[in-house]
């Protein structure tokens, strides 16, 4: 199978938002996505795994092929054990952010995505699942 | 880790910067230092900041640089985006970011023209 599907990498530091995306874009690319494709999952990576880093200091992202009847498609899961979402409606639009970034990375990786689901619980932490279809 | 480095260089009276590949955000932040520094120092006109090689620009990226293109006109300097990806402004655009109204051109070449084109001092909105 392929070398690298699938796979896990802690984020600890500000340089592993990089490292992450490298990962991603090995992994997207090795299953075919396109470039334009491969530069949508790396960009809403990179926005999900920086939420880890500002937000709960650490976490974890995972990344696995998915094979549902003949749908080839890559799927990205973001864990941390961070202060959660107490709000999720108001944190995916546009513009709304408790840190100090654009208020763009929640609803922007979305719109990157075909699919993406957030489950939260204050003072536990975030998991947050997106995933690309292949276009045949 | 460390920054990767940065060289801002200045051409005629225009500072030109490369923007590494894949920046962490530490070398974006050195990046926005390092050209405000210029401006003062060379009393630039205009800023050309060849994103050709860039892959991954993300809304902290995004953000820096749309502050960066605000800093220098109020410094009384244009920038220009020079050589954007196709697919990296197809994201860019589907993330929901904009550029601080930076001006743009296809390559460094057509930037300058831009440049030049433009009114000195009538910078920024």
């Amino acid at each position: 199978m392929n070398p690298t599907l699938p796979g896990e990498f802690q984020i600890q530091s500000e340089g592993d938002i990089v490292m992450a995306r490298k990962a991603v874009r090995d992994a997207a690319t090795a299953l075919g996505f396109g470039l334009t494709d491969v530069t949508r999952i790396v960009t809403a990576a990179s926005e999900l795994t920086r939420n880890i880093y500002q937000y709960a200091k650490s976490g974890t992202m995972r990344w696995r092929s998915l094979n549902l009847g003949g749908c080839v498609g890559l799927e990205l899961v973001f864990e941390d054990h961070g202060p959660g979402i107490p709000d999720i409606t108001r944190a995916m639009e546009p513009g709304f952010s408790t840190g100090r970034g654009l208020g763009m990375g929640l609803p922007g990786a979305k719109r990157l995505m075909d699919e993406m689901s957030i489950q939260s619980e204050v003072g536990k932490g975030t998991t947050v699942q997106i995933r690309k279809w292949l276009k045949k | 880790m460390a920054a990767e480095s940065i060289s801002v260089i200045k051409v005629r009276n225009v500072l030109m910067v490369t923007v590494p590949p894949d920046p962490d955000d530490e070398t974006v932040s050195a990046l926005q230092d390092q050209v405000l520094q210029a401006m003062a120092r060379y009393e630039a006109k205009g800023l050309v900041l060849d994103i050709s090689t860039v892959q991954t620009l993300d809304s902290f990226f995004a953000r820096t640089v749309a502050e960066t293109v605000q800093m220098v006109a109020l410094m009384g300097g244009r920038t220009v985006l020079a050589g954007m990806r196709a697919n990296v402004a197809v994201t860019v655009t589907q993330l929901g970011l904009t550029l601080g109204g930076a001006l743009t051109a296809l390559d460094v070449d057509k930037a300058l023209d831009r440049l030049n084109a433009e009114p000195v001092g009538r910078a920024g909105k």
